[in-house]
């Protein structure tokens, strides 16, 4: 790996313009791995060593890797970092550069696609189930209401997200 | 028949976990003359202690034994006990069944209980055998000698001064400060070294009761707390120092040049020379190894006589100087002259050096552009070879990429496993510097790990990061010279477990503190010890942090171990206080347990003389007769005469013959 502080400077400035403004700050003790459960499921680049990668400035190198999407948004990383380096921000602003760059993860695209066509980023068929229970077959959620999901679909249109072209 | 009373101590697990300390103590009933066993969870305790003194005021017991833990830290604690409840202190024996029983047998618990049984057994027939002794006293000088001028010389003198004692401040160099005076900048404040320094020098240099002896050298030591006497060389100056005014003068005008070893021989100074801008005192020195001698003004000569005018030739020095303090017609001694002091406490506060970079083969040392952090601080310090300006050593071009190196032979088995405790926060303080001043400079900064352990420390740490310096966990494992002065770096990221490579313009290499050379010699004349690190041994670790084997002799600063400026302080001012200690009091205390020669016996061979490492002994007249005599303010009852005398004429108080035979027999029976 050759360090060049140009690349350094680079990919600090991207993640910090994405939101992950506290990058700086870590000193790779590895608190946020020891409770991330993408960590944990085997994600190789999330936390520390996606940190890590982004402060020797190796942005572009690490852009398919698929870590990222795996994600869960669950905060703890954040809850424990000792440095205040939210480190989900981090995870987060990195998708985002990964998603501008339409580097997807294919993993991540049937979660986009059903949140524009639900309004859920998880979405299971619930008619059986909820039949087999005895509740009405449909939710009171916008996967069943046509004009929440058209608001739904308006709004991603108008986001970011709508300019990736993936709808 | 004494009465012995015997103490078992369970120091609470300490002891009692391994040993069985009322079987210990039953056995100690059944020995000859024992009148009382008692045990109890912690002897040291005020209540373990009446427990003696009780015994000792009913008139129950008249020789006491406890078997607790080192009489190096509770015998004065338990004297004291003895003494207190009206018995004689030096009635008093410890047996130690915890550092040499349960600590040591923590596997074998009966062994341990049987071990300390003929421990006790042993100190018991000492106990029986004890005579009294009386302590005695003799008056002190109330002066002290502090040995070297940097920040803890400097403080422990202002200390010593302030609290009214007369105090001589010798330093070898020509002006006081040491290295701090090159430092640029100190972490984790960023105060200019010399703006919190020169102040104090100044200060040092009017205070009525400190004589700064400098350009001077320990030359010898001689006597014992109390009443040293030391010889002073004062180094040969060539220059009238009543009549130097420090105008610098001589300095322009002196042609000779030579490597300027303030500057860390980055830059020349002159032969003559006054050591930095804020030298205190701020006197010239003509280095007479460089001088040229111009105008054939060789020392002690008479000067040539110029035929037209009649004047004499001067070499340009002489006639710079307005002050005539320059005069090479005197036959100066080369030796300079030897000047003595008494004085009743020394404080040796000789600093450290730092690790030159030709120790480490493959950190390219041959390159200009790789250099030592001291040498870092001159690039960086307005008085320094650049005047400040952060230019490059091989061409006086700004760097643009900037490499620090942590551990270089600290840490490192092949030259010091210690820690130099000061490296990484004076890398992130240079680091930082450099990063505020030029922000468009690359630095990387490479570590085994960032120690930031003190007030402020890791803060400041945390600001560097703050401030887009790169860190690495990883030592470099070695550089390459490319063409154009460059370096190529070839390190490692322990975090990502991937090589790294880059090409630097300048390297810092944080080169270990370690105890100069010449250190050896002064730790002779004073009896000085080392520590397996290579430094000056302190009494206790813990306990003793600024005394010395040698009472009266104290240790401040990084002469005795790395440390920080605002340690090196603390411990400066430690050291004043016990040195003042016995300069108060008017007198010290000579311990009983000496030796004594008695002289119808001694057949004056002197054997004993040079065994003694304390040279207490010395040949008086007894009869008409040579013969040995201690002088006991100066022993410190170690025995090696005792046990080397061919005579038997020695007996050393507290471990006589009777006592030793009777521990002896007790341990082998």
């Amino acid at each position: 790996m050759i360090i060049d502080q140009k690349k350094i400077d680079e990919a600090i400035d991207t993640i910090v313009a994405y939101g992950g403004e506290y990058i700086r700050e870590c000193v790779q003790c590895g608190a946020c791995s020891a409770v991330c459960p993408g960590v944990r499921a085997g994600f190789p680049l999330l936390c520390r060593n996606l940190i890590r990668h982004l402060l020797n400035g190796q942005l572009e190198e690490i852009i398919e890797d698929s870590s990222s999407w795996g994600c869960q948004a669950c905060s703890r990383c954040t809850e424990v970092c000792p440095q205040g380096v939210r480190p989900q921000e981090v995870v987060f602003a990195f998708r985002r550069y990964q998603a501008n760059q339409l580097a997807f993860s294919t993993s991540s695209v049937t979660s986009q696609m059903n949140l524009f066509e639900t309004g859920h980023a998880v979405y299971v068929d619930p008619k059986e189930a909820r039949k087999k229970v005895g509740l009405p077959e449909t939710t009171p959620t916008s996967a069943f209401d046509e004009q929440a999901k058209q608001e739904i679909q308006t709004l991603i249109n108008n986001s970011p997200m709508g300019q990736l072209g993936l709808f | 028949m004494a009465k012995v009373g015997v103490y078992v101590c369970h120091c609470g697990s300490n002891i009692a976990g391994v040993i069985d300390v009322e079987a210990v103590r039953a056995f100690a009933e059944t020995l000859p003359e024992v009148v009382i066993a008692r045990k109890d969870l912690f002897m040291c305790s005020d209540s373990g202690q009446e427990m003696v003194k009780k015994d000792i005021r009913d008139g129950l017991v008249d020789r006491v034994v406890v078997a607790a833990c080192t009489p190096r830290t509770h015998e004065p604690i338990f004297r004291a006990a003895v003494e207190k409840a009206g018995l004689n202190k030096y009635l008093f024996e410890m047996a130690n069944i915890r550092d040499q029983g349960s600590w040591v047998h923590s596997h074998d618990h009966e062994g341990a209980t049987e071990k300390a049984k003929k421990v006790v057994a042993s100190a018991v027939g000492k106990a029986r055998n004890l005579e009294p002794l009386e302590d005695t006293f003799v008056p002190v000088t109330d002066a002290a000698l502090v040995i070297g001028g940097g920040i803890a010389g400097i403080n422990a003198s202002l200390a010593l001064a302030n609290m009214g004692h007369k105090t001589y401040l010798v330093e070898k160099q020509p002006s006081i400060g040491g290295v701090m005076a090159q430092l640029d900048k100190t972490f984790p404040s960023n105060d200019c070294s010399a703006c919190i320094l020169t102040p104090m020098m100044v200060e040092v240099n009017s205070h009525p009761n400190i004589e700064i002896l400098a350009y001077s050298e320990v030359e010898d030591v001689s006597g014992y707390i109390g009443n040293f006497q030391v010889k002073v060389r004062q180094k040969q100056a060539y220059v009238d120092w009543s009549r130097c005014t420090g105008c610098g003068d001589c300095t322009q005008k002196c042609p000779s040049k030579t490597p300027d070893g303030f500057n860390c021989n980055m830059s020349n100074r002159r032969a003559a020379y006054i050591m930095f801008p804020q030298a205190v005192p701020k006197k010239a020195v003509v280095d007479i190894e460089h001088c040229l001698n111009c105008a054939g003004r060789e020392i002690g000569t008479l000067p040539t006589i110029n035929e037209k005018t009649g004047r004499p030739i001067l070499a340009p020095c002489e006639r710079a100087c307005t002050a005539e303090a320059i005069n090479r017609s005197i036959a100066f001694n080369p030796q300079g002259a030897i000047k003595e002091i008494e004085v009743g406490a020394i404080i040796v506060a000789t600093g450290f050096q730092v690790m030159e970079k030709d120790w480490f083969k493959e950190m390219a040392p041959a390159s200009p552009n790789v250099v030592t952090a001291l040498q870092m601080e001159r690039i960086i310090s307005a008085t320094g070879p650049t005047e400040g300006k952060l230019l490059r050593p091989s061409d006086g071009e700004k760097p643009h990429t900037i490499t620090f190196v942590s551990c270089m032979g600290s840490r490192d088995e092949h030259f010091h496993n210690y820690c130099s405790r000061v490296c990484c926060m004076y890398m992130i303080k240079q680091a930082r510097l450099i990063k505020e001043k030029y922000p468009e400079i690359a630095i990387n900064m490479h570590f085994i790990d960032v120690r930031a352990g003190g007030k402020g420390y890791n803060e400041y740490y945390i600001n560097a990061r703050e401030l887009g310096i790169n860190f690495f966990r990883g030592k470099v494992g070695g550089m390459e010279m490319l063409p154009g002065e460059k370096l190529r770096v070839l390190a490692y990221d322990g975090d990502t477990a991937s090589n790294i490579e880059y090409e630097s313009d300048l390297v810092v290499l944080a080169t270990a503190i370690e105890l100069p050379k010449d250190a050896n010699v002064l730790a002779q004349k004073l009896g000085l010890q080392f520590c397996g690190s290579n430094f000056f041994r302190e009494l206790h670790p813990k306990l003793g942090p600024v005394e010395t084997a040698i009472e009266g002799v104290f240790l401040a600063g990084c002469c005795q171990g790395p440390k920080d400026i605002p340690n090196t302080v603390s411990q400066a001012k430690a050291a004043a206080a016990a040195a003042s200690a016995p300069l108060s009091q008017g007198k010290v205390r000579i311990e009983a347990v000496i030796s004594e020669i008695h002289p119808e016996v001694c057949s004056g061979c002197g054997i004993c003389i040079p065994l003694c490492p304390y040279h207490a002994i010395n040949m008086t007249t007894y009869a008409d007769r040579p013969r040995a005599q201690i002088e006991m303010s100066a022993c410190k009852g170690c025995g090696v005469c005792t046990s080397a005398c061919p005579s038997g004429a020695i007996v050393l108080h507290g471990y006589e013959e009777a006592q030793i035979f009777a521990q002896i027999e007790a341990l082998t029976a």
